[in-house]
């Protein structure tokens, strides 16, 4: 099947300048907005690689795959691929020596609910709204914000930030200095790493589920209900680990004893149902009651 | 004997002589023969690494350099040597080449996990052998592979990292150091406390961080991004 192409102009501040009788300069101020649709099937994959610039993908109803993007510099092309359910586009630099900002291309993508995300690029923002697939994401200093996304989630980042806003299924993130935020998810699976970033989680732990969550000089921060199940090993090796809740002592399988090594906490949240690892090599782990 | 019943006499051997029996199977069946000689690679290579006087590390590099230099890829050692000045670029040039580049980052990785791997490996086998002084002069031994030619190279030494990006190549470089930073932390804690076990997995952690970040600089310097 083959896509179809719109090329719309956009001049930002001419019609100002027309309105008020005057003849502009030409100006930079001046980008294509280009877009491509792609008839897909259900549960397409969708490869994004940008170097910098914002990414922004949407979910709707269509079994469609919409890319749009602007390059205000003109100097990058953007590729694209279709092979059955599977689109790829890619941002190029037509030129060596473009700048950052000249080499920015920011995409708009609406992809079908159910859709398979992969995203590379280096810096800029990633935002992904309601789509229901597992997702790859890989950055080096691009800012990733998910919201009521539901598959297994992969991060890595080296110093980009993750924030889940009521995200379900499985996370793994991986970041050197990048901060994670998980706000009300529903996740069953949860593990995050980040060296000097901090890491927050407030929402419930499933049942069945495992959250690990290690971080090297971080606040880990738990936020949780009191309706929660969970066993809970909380470790700092050089930091402090912080209580506010009453747990009872974990009874589950053979009784593990409290680290020698630096500040511990180990405990059951009522019948232990998930499993919470908490680690810090000298960050200050903070486990705290919502309600 | 079923291949299924061979890999569990291989697994509870931990490196020792097989039975009779189990021999006898690698006779008839070429996966196990394989696999048996595998483990014995692995358990060989663990035990050298744990040994304090050993010093695999030199012997793998310069084999690796030999190899280059006997394939036409690199030029004499000489001309290797390490300097980053622009007129100069040094050793760092011989991963312009995609092909070496690749060769790099795949002993890259498979070293930071083999030392995490393989230090536990070996530190669980000799453990009830060491006194505790030299249990901890076992650690520094296997790190060494890393300190040999990975984690010496510093931020500075990234030459070809000077592109247009200066946000991207700043934030490598940024994260580098705190990965440095940590590394160094780690270190004076293992050399500290050389029976602290979360510690000492701390340390593996941020070689394997180093490693990746490495690799992540590299495909970026080849490509001009993740590509």
């Amino acid at each position: 099947m083959n896509a179809t192409c719109n090329r719309t102009p956009v001049r930002v501040g001419a019609l100002g300048a027309i309105l008020a009788g005057f003849v502009l300069a030409a100006a930079p101020a001046h980008a294509d907005r280009i877009e491509k649709h792609f008839p897909v099937k259900s549960k397409p994959k969708i490869t994004v690689r940008n170097s910098s610039g914002r990414i922004q993908v949407k979910a709707w109803t269509k079994n469609e795959v919409l890319v749009a993007w602007t390059n205000a510099s003109g100097k990058e092309t953007v590729e694209t691929e279709e092979a059955g359910n599977r689109v790829e586009v890619s941002a190029r630099m037509n030129e060596d020596g473009a700048s950052a900002d000249e080499s920015k291309t920011d995409f708009e993508i609406t992809v079908p609910v159910e859709s398979e995300l992969s995203v590379r690029t280096d810096s800029g923002n990633v935002t992904v709204e309601s789509v229901h697939g597992d997702m790859t994401f890989d950055t080096v200093g691009a800012n990733l914000q998910l919201t009521d996304v539901n598959g297994y989630v992969v991060v890595k980042t080296i110093d980009g930030s993750l924030v889940c806003n009521r995200c379900s299924g499985k996370l793994e993130a991986n970041s050197i200095s990048g901060n994670v935020q998980m706000i009300q998810p529903a996740l069953d699976s949860v593990r995050v790493q980040t060296s000097s970033g901090n890491i927050y989680f407030d929402g419930s732990f499933l049942s069945r589920g495992i959250y690990i969550m290690k971080n090297f000089s971080g606040t880990i921060e738990v936020h949780f209900s009191s309706s929660d199940s969970f066993d809970l090993n909380a470790n700092s090796l050089k930091g402090d680990v912080v209580n506010q809740a009453s747990f009872k002592p974990d009874t589950h399988g053979s009784p593990r004893p409290a680290s020698k090594w630096g500040h511990s906490f180990i405990g059951t949240m009522n019948d232990g149902h998930a499993k919470v690892e908490l680690s810090s090599f000298s960050g200050t782990i903070k486990i705290l009651k919502r309600d | 004997m079923k291949c299924n019943e061979f890999e569990r006499i291989l697994e509870q051997q931990e490196g020792g002589p097989l039975p009779k029996a189990a021999l006898a199977h690698t006779e008839d069946c070429g996966t196990c023969r394989v696999l048996a000689a595998d483990f014995d690679a692995i358990h060989g290579l663990a035990l050298e690494l744990a040994t304090v006087d050993a010093d695999p590390p030199e012997r793998m590099w310069i084999s690796l350099r030999n190899q280059l230099e006997a394939e036409g890829v690199i030029r004499g050692s000489e001309t290797a040597a390490r300097s980053v000045s622009p007129a100069n670029p040094g050793w760092w040039t011989v991963f312009q080449r995609p092909a070496v580049a690749g060769a790099f980052l795949g002993l890259v990785l498979a070293a930071a996990g083999t030392i995490g791997y393989l230090s536990n490996f070996a530190q669980t086998a000799v453990q009830s052998q060491l006194t505790p002084a030299q249990e901890a002069s076992s650690v520094p031994s296997a790190e060494s592979v890393f300190k040999e030619e990975v984690l010496s190279v510093g931020s500075d030494s990234f030459a070809g990292l000077q592109r247009q990006d200066t946000a991207v190549t700043d934030s490598i470089r940024r994260n580098l150091q705190i990965v440095d930073n940590f590394i160094a932390v780690c270190e004076k804690s293992v050399h500290e406390q050389p029976d602290n076990q979360i510690a000492r997995e701390y340390l593996y952690g941020a070689y394997q961080q180093k490693a990746e970040l490495l690799a992540t600089a590299m495909n970026h310097n080849m490509t001009g991004g993740l590509q």
